[in-house]
């Protein structure tokens, strides 16, 4: 009887010295946002779905209510410290000011994949920087997206005349590559004319108000490009407010359910659909493949395409799945 | 000292009645100088098309800025309103989002959410009226709270997404014109003629956006209530001072809550006036700060953050001052952070002002 008790006794302490190592062979991540926005609520879903997919067990950090990394880092810090992880996920909201606290946290042992947005210049694989310690930059070719976006204005357009871009936060790359891709995109037609680019903060007020003065200033503006859901919203409005709806040709990022609506009202011309799911799937998917075979990812990039939504697709079942909601 | 500070500032030119007039109608006069100088600087600002777009969007700020006036007469603040007009705006959208999807028709939809909205955007107010009136919490603090329960109900009703999928009517109305014209060949009413090409838009003329007429009569109820019934006699004696009030026989709390209430009611109105003009359900973002720039807009319209001093018309004048200031500016080509620049030194003018002549407005 007494062998009996003891055997079961060494049986529970090895059970229950073993349990921690077993609950800890599920990785674990954390996912910081970039701002409380339906683009990050869409790559939210699309981690949460990998993470039930790969067994992976997956905290989401508070979301920042507003850009920046006066935000963003105090969020990452105190998510951090709460718990033991993996693998950050991260859209940092500054190429820079987001380096070093990323660092001390990598340097304690926890890798890093930076989605949406990127830190330095994105080119994790380049030699002699300080940036270089992330897994992987996953996120929409920005630069390809805005030089598309100009091409298609321009066809819109015929291409000829001015054109306007409202952007929003000037210190973060995904919205810097994309007026770098528009830019370039419109300097490819000399016939076209970028009158300006504005910054509205991620706050639609601030785009409507910016784009109707630059109606006022360039009475000729055939064209406006709306960079993210903030100032595209901002700039289908103040195109509306203006009376200018449909002879000014919208083109608009981000495919939110009020951006998809101006499409089917013939209010806007384009929207671009980003992936933000399948972002935060492949980071997931991504991840969990590291921490299983410790192999890097390629180039430390990975690339997902974007769809763009038409007066003639819009209303394609098939095109459903690539609206944020 | 600030008696000190007066007195030395009554000397010279300031302390002559032209220089006392000037302090008391200063904003109106900034205002007048900037339309000059902005007309000579930027292209196309002067024309009624941007005056229009101007009155147009300030409608919301103008809401707030009446709300704000009320409270800071009493010598309190409300840090809420920014996000109780997000929270109507989302609330109000989700209620039409739900009659639509049990088949109500678009108008009642509508009629039902502007109700249901407007009487809830009085609780708000009743918890920070009885927060402060009642617990002593200071109006800073509780209207604080307000704040952050407001933004998280507003993001928790919307998941962080813009509602839409409303009635097309909201836009049309709240994006309106009285009269479409396009001369030698039509004058319309509330709508340009289906018949007219998109080239031709840009020549229509449109006069008299339909927000107009609403702020116009909102801020004149408004303004009779302040300066000639009881409850705007109330409210500038409480801020007057807070003793005397009570001696007086005036329900000093009740009065209090009153405000409150109302300051809130006017943040919901907001909230209704924004999806109207917006056509979505929009909560308020964290850099918008609505709030801030309705009490930025009370002070320079003259009021005191000491209590006592206000008055709505003068705090829409506020309103009209910054609008115009970053719109001459953006105009103007000038870049936004000296936009920025030119806002926070025209706050800290105003206070000197107020330092100065206490007396004038």
């Amino acid at each position: 009887m007494k062998k009996t008790i003891v055997a079961i006794l060494v049986v529970l302490m090895v059970a229950l010295i073993a349990m921690p190592s077993v609950a800890q062979a599920k990785p674990r991540m954390l996912f910081v946002p970039g701002v409380v926005d339906p683009f990050y609520t869409m790559m939210e879903k699309g981690i949460r779905a990998a993470a039930a997919k790969d067994g992976v067990d997956v905290t989401v950090s508070e979301y920042p209510k507003a850009w920046g990394p006066e935000n963003q880092i105090p969020i990452l810090q105190a998510a951090v410290a709460a718990g033991k992880y993996d693998i950050v996920l991260i859209a940092p909201t500054s190429t820079d000011a987001l380096k070093a606290p990323l660092k001390a946290i990598y340097d304690k042992g926890t890798e890093i994949i930076t989605v949406d947005t990127y830190i330095g210049d994105g080119n994790y694989t380049k030699a002699g920087t300080d940036y270089g310690f992330p897994l992987a930059y996953i996120g929409t070719d920005n630069y390809l997206g805005g030089k598309q976006m100009a091409e298609n204005l321009a066809k819109l357009v015929g291409e000829k005349g001015k054109v306007f871009c409202e952007a929003t936060n000037p210190d973060t790359s995904s919205v810097v590559d994309r007026v770098k891709g528009f830019t370039a995109g419109v300097a490819e037609f000399p016939n076209m004319l970028l009158a300006g680019v504005e910054w509205c903060q991620d706050v639609q007020q601030n785009a409507q108000q910016q784009v109707l003065n630059a109606l006022q200033i360039n009475k000729d503006i055939v064209g406006i490009f709306g960079l993210n859901v903030f100032s595209a919203q901002g700039a289908s409005q103040a195109v509306i407010n203006a009376g200018l709806a449909g002879a000014v040709k919208m083109c608009l990022w981000d495919a939110t359910v009020p951006n998809i609506d101006n499409l089917k009202k013939g209010n806007a011309d384009l929207v671009l659909a980003q992936k933000p799911a399948e972002i935060g799937s492949l980071a997931v998917d991504a991840g969990a493949k590291y921490l299983k075979d410790k192999k890097p990812i390629p180039n430390k990039k990975i690339v997902p395409g974007f769809v763009f939504f038409t007066a003639q697709n819009v209303n394609d079942p098939s095109m459903d799945q690539f609206i944020y909601k | 000292m600030d008696g000190e500070i007066a007195a030395e500032g009554g000397r010279g030119i300031l302390g002559t009645r032209a220089g006392r007039a000037l302090a008391a109608n200063w904003a109106a006069g900034f205002l007048l100088l900037m339309l000059i100088v902005f007309s000579l600087t930027g292209r196309n600002f002067l024309s009624i098309v941007n005056f229009q777009n101007v009155i147009q969007i300030q409608t919301v700020p103008f809401l707030l800025a009446a709300a704000e006036t009320f409270v800071v007469i009493t010598g309190g603040i409300d840090l809420s309103v920014g996000f109780v007009m997000g929270l109507a705006s989302v609330g109000a959208a989700r209620i039409m989002q739900l009659m639509l999807a049990a088949s109500v028709a678009p108008g009642w939809a509508i009629a039902a959410a502007i109700a249901a909205v407007l009487v809830g955007s009085l609780l708000p107010g009743l918890v920070n009226g009885i927060v402060i009136t009642k617990f002593k919490v200071p109006p800073f603090i509780a209207t604080m709270g307000m704040f952050g329960i407001a933004n998280g109900l507003a993001l928790k009703i919307s998941q962080g997404f813009p509602l839409g999928g409303l009635p097309d009517q909201l836009s049309a109305i709240g994006n309106g014109y009285l009269l479409y014209v396009l001369p030698g060949e039509f004058v319309s009413l509330f709508s340009r003629p289906a018949s007219i090409p998109y080239a031709r838009i840009r020549e229509i003329a449109r006069l008299v956006p339909l927000t107009l007429p609403f702020i116009v009569i909102a801020l004149a109820a408004l303004s009779f209530a302040l300066k000639r019934a009881r409850f705007g006699r109330h409210t500038y004696a409480i801020g007057g001072s807070m003793d005397a009030a009570v001696r007086s026989g005036i329900a000093v709390d009740r009065h209090l809550v009153k405000v409150y209430v109302l300051s809130s009611f006017l943040a919901g109105l907001a909230g209704v006036v924004n999806i109207f003009q917006t056509g979505i359900g929009n909560y308020t973002t964290f850099n918008a700060q609505y709030e801030f720039f309705a009490v930025a807009a009370v002070v320079l319209g003259g009021a005191s953050l000491a209590g006592g001093k206000g008055r709505i018309w003068s705090s829409a004048l506020g309103v009209l001052v910054l609008a115009f200031l970053e719109n001459g500016l953006a105009i103007s080509g000038i870049l936004p952070f000296y936009r920025y620049i030119a806002v926070g030194v025209l706050l800290v003018v105003a206070v000197v002002i107020d330092k100065l002549f206490p007396d004038a407005r």
